[in-house]
């Protein structure tokens, strides 16, 4: 049953033939890097990201993917280098600008202490707003359509704080939606998720149709739900490009140190990694395995 | 059950009157409470003046048709009336600089007291007081620190009158502006920080302002100490320009930063990608608080736990709402509440305000202790 309901929504399949809308780069970073206290982490990253396309940030722990992420959205300014959305440079735009133009949802979603569902969503509005509009019928609207988008219209008047874990994820989602960005960044958006939920809100964000970039820790879900993937080690860049060409089984044993077997994936032809088990003797099972491979 | 008989009462309440939600029958009584309030608030005190004496007056002032008893008629307008307003104003911006605070910090127990803006503000006013005092002691022999602040001879009065705000203001900036230098201004900066440089802030500053007091004469120490701990009755019309503009200016400009403050919530990183400048937020949501806060222990002296207790209490009774207007409100008919039963609890003599919101205050803090243990 639930095979059967990723086939028929799922856009895996027909992402190769929908081509871009327009033919411009949504973003482009250029020599970026951040050093603090005198600590390297990142360097020399470039990239782009086409406009309506999806791009999975991989990497290990600590390679700098969340870093990097906060250079994007302006939490952090980089060292040097230059980051521009859609030909403008992203330190020109006023902080309501940007955030008009980038929605951000993040790892972890902080306390809060009185918010209804319902609230939560319409703070998308905040960069929308003068000082003293209301929310105006087409608002509400907006409001109410993203909510039913998440399949949340059932819990817009409760707490916030009692929604389950994917629930909140979904919310922060919607809440991403009001935004209307033109470029939406998810910070491991998949974190803390049981599987079903992780393809649910991966084929949600997708389903937008507007830029996105996702850092993703399950590479099997990078691989079937993205259109390229970026690969960081130790704050560079390693590899850049389609799921088929970074997610090779020497770079999967280079960069995290396991020894997997990369087939077809049945469904969408990309990439399925198939990780091989027992580590305890590391040095001896590394070779081992290479052997074998 | 176990929320308590009051939900219970109101639940059941809302059975009778069936049409009405529990929020819509609470925002009624609480209209029914502010109709009342500047009638009956103002039949209470020293003097025996009934109820419909002071709709009398009322309705002579308005109709401007008869002189009718003089007596009760100045007494109201000239000494309640400015006393319950002056209350009223207090209790809405302690409440309101204690709802942003707790925002803008996100820390539910952060209220204007606890945050060094009181004790820098008092330790300013005193500063003021014994200098001004100080000096007139010896032209007077006591008699200006006696007679009250604002009733001593012309000069040092309207001196004091203008000099005892300023004092408290420029104490509450300097000990915001100690706390944000502890903290660090940048959007990485800790809340955690802010509140513990907070604290320390304010026992500094109650520190120096104890051993000005040590060093100043007894009459001043005591009317420092009558001072400190919060009076309305030195209320009068004129008195009460300064802190109505301040708090009414106040009020506008949170209710224009709302989506902003509310944005806070949701934490920095978020309020950051939500396209709010945070610091520059923070840093004015502070200082407008500093204002509000100077102003009134300036005014009123020092009333604590009020900015701490209403948002509070507001957000129990109306949940899922960000009412800045209904806690402005709310603290406000507090405040002339607790003003009532400070005229009236002792007979012929008045207790200081702040003694009575303080003992209701540390009371309700250990009940919101107990229920935030309660739940998880």
């Amino acid at each position: 049953m639930k095979l059967s309901a990723i086939q028929t929504n799922s856009p895996v399949n027909d992402s190769d033939t929908n081509p871009s809308l327009s033919p411009s780069v949504a973003l482009n970073v250029s020599q970026l890097s951040w050093c603090i206290d005198g600590k390297t982490i990142l360097s020399n990253i470039n990239f782009t990201l086409p406009t309506g396309q999806m791009l999975g940030l991989i990497g290990p722990n600590g390679a700098g993917k969340s870093s990097l992420l906060r250079c994007l959205y302006r939490f952090v300014r980089p060292t040097q280098g230059k980051i521009t959305l859609f030909d403008q440079d992203i330190e020109r735009l006023s902080p309501k600008a940007f955030a008009c133009r980038v929605a951000v949802v993040q790892q972890d979603t902080p306390h809060y202490f009185d918010l209804t569902t319902e609230q939560l969503v319409s703070m998308g509005l905040t960069p929308h707003k003068g000082m003293f509009d209301t929310n105006s019928s087409c608002d509400i609207e907006r409001i109410a359509k993203a909510l039913e988008k998440v399949g949340l219209s059932h819990k817009m008047h409760q707490q916030y704080e009692h929604l389950s874990g994917g629930e909140k994820q979904r919310a922060l989602i919607a809440r991403a939606i009001v935004q209307q960005p033109q470029l939406l960044i998810l910070d491991e958006p998949t974190n803390h998720l049981d599987v079903r939920y992780q393809i649910q809100i991966l084929e949600l964000v997708r389903s937008l149709g507007i830029s996105v970039i996702a850092s993703i820790h399950d590479l099997n879900l990078a691989s079937a739900l993205c259109d390229s993937l970026l690969l960081i080690h130790n704050g560079e860049v390693s590899a850049m490009g389609t799921p088929t060409e970074v997610l090779t089984e020497a770079r999967i044993g280079d960069v995290f140190g396991v020894c997997a077997q990369v087939s077809l994936h049945p469904q969408h032809k990309k990439p399925l990694i198939s990780y091989f088990y027992g580590y305890h003797h590391v040095d001896h099972g590394l070779n081992e395995r290479g052997e074998g491979g | 059950m176990t929320p308590g008989s009051k939900q219970y009462f109101i639940s059941y309440l809302g059975r009778i009157v069936t049409p009405l939600t529990r929020q819509q029958l609470m925002l009624l009584v609480l209209g029914i409470i502010t109709l009342i309030t500047p009638i009956a608030a103002t039949s209470f005190g020293a003097a025996n003046i009934s109820f419909t004496d002071v709709i009398q007056v009322f309705i002579n002032k308005a109709t401007n048709l008869t002189q009718a008893n003089g007596m009760t008629e100045r007494i109201v307008m000239e000494l309640r009336l400015p006393r319950i307003l002056l209350a009223f104003v207090a209790g809405a911006g302690l409440s309101l600089a204690g709802s942003v605070l707790q925002t803008v910090t996100r820390n539910p127990l952060a209220d204007p007291y606890l945050f060094g803006i009181s004790s820098g503000a008092s330790f300013g006013a005193v500063v003021m007081l014994t200098l001004f005092t100080g000096s007139g002691f010896f032209d007077n022999t006591g008699m200006a620190a006696h007679s009250g602040l604002f009733s001593g001879s012309g000069a040092l009065s309207g001196l004091l009158w203008f000099s005892l705000p300023l004092g408290a203001f420029i104490g509450g900036s300097l000990s915001v502006l100690i706390v944000l230098a502890l903290s660090g201004l940048g959007l990485n900066s800790q809340v955690e920080r802010m509140l513990l440089s907070g604290v320390a802030t304010s026992f500094m500053f109650g520190a120096l302002t104890s051993l000005l007091l040590y060093f100043a004469s007894p009459q001043a120490t005591a009317s420092v100490l009558f001072w400190s701990l919060g009076s309305f009755a030195k209320a009068s019309w004129s008195l009460l320009v300064l802190p109505t503009l301040v708090i009414g200016a106040s009020l506008f400009i949170i209710l224009g930063m709302k989506r902003q403050i509310m944005a806070l919530q949701a934490g920095d990183e978020t309020a950051h990608t939500l396209g709010v400048n945070v610091p520059k937020l923070r840093l004015n949501m502070l200082l407008l608080c500093s204002l509000i806060t100077a102003i009134l222990v300036a005014t009123c002296g020092g009333i604590g736990f009020v900015g701490l207790m209403i948002p509070h209490t507001v957000r129990m009774l109306f949940p899922g709402r960000q009412p800045i207007l209904l806690t402005a409100l709310v603290g406000g008919l507090f405040m002339v509440w607790i003003d009532v039963l400070a005229r009236c609890l002792l007979g012929n003599q008045e207790l200081p305000v702040g003694i009575i919101t303080a003992a209701i205050g540390s009371m309700f803090f250990l009940l919101i202790l107990r229920k935030r243990r309660v739940m998880p």
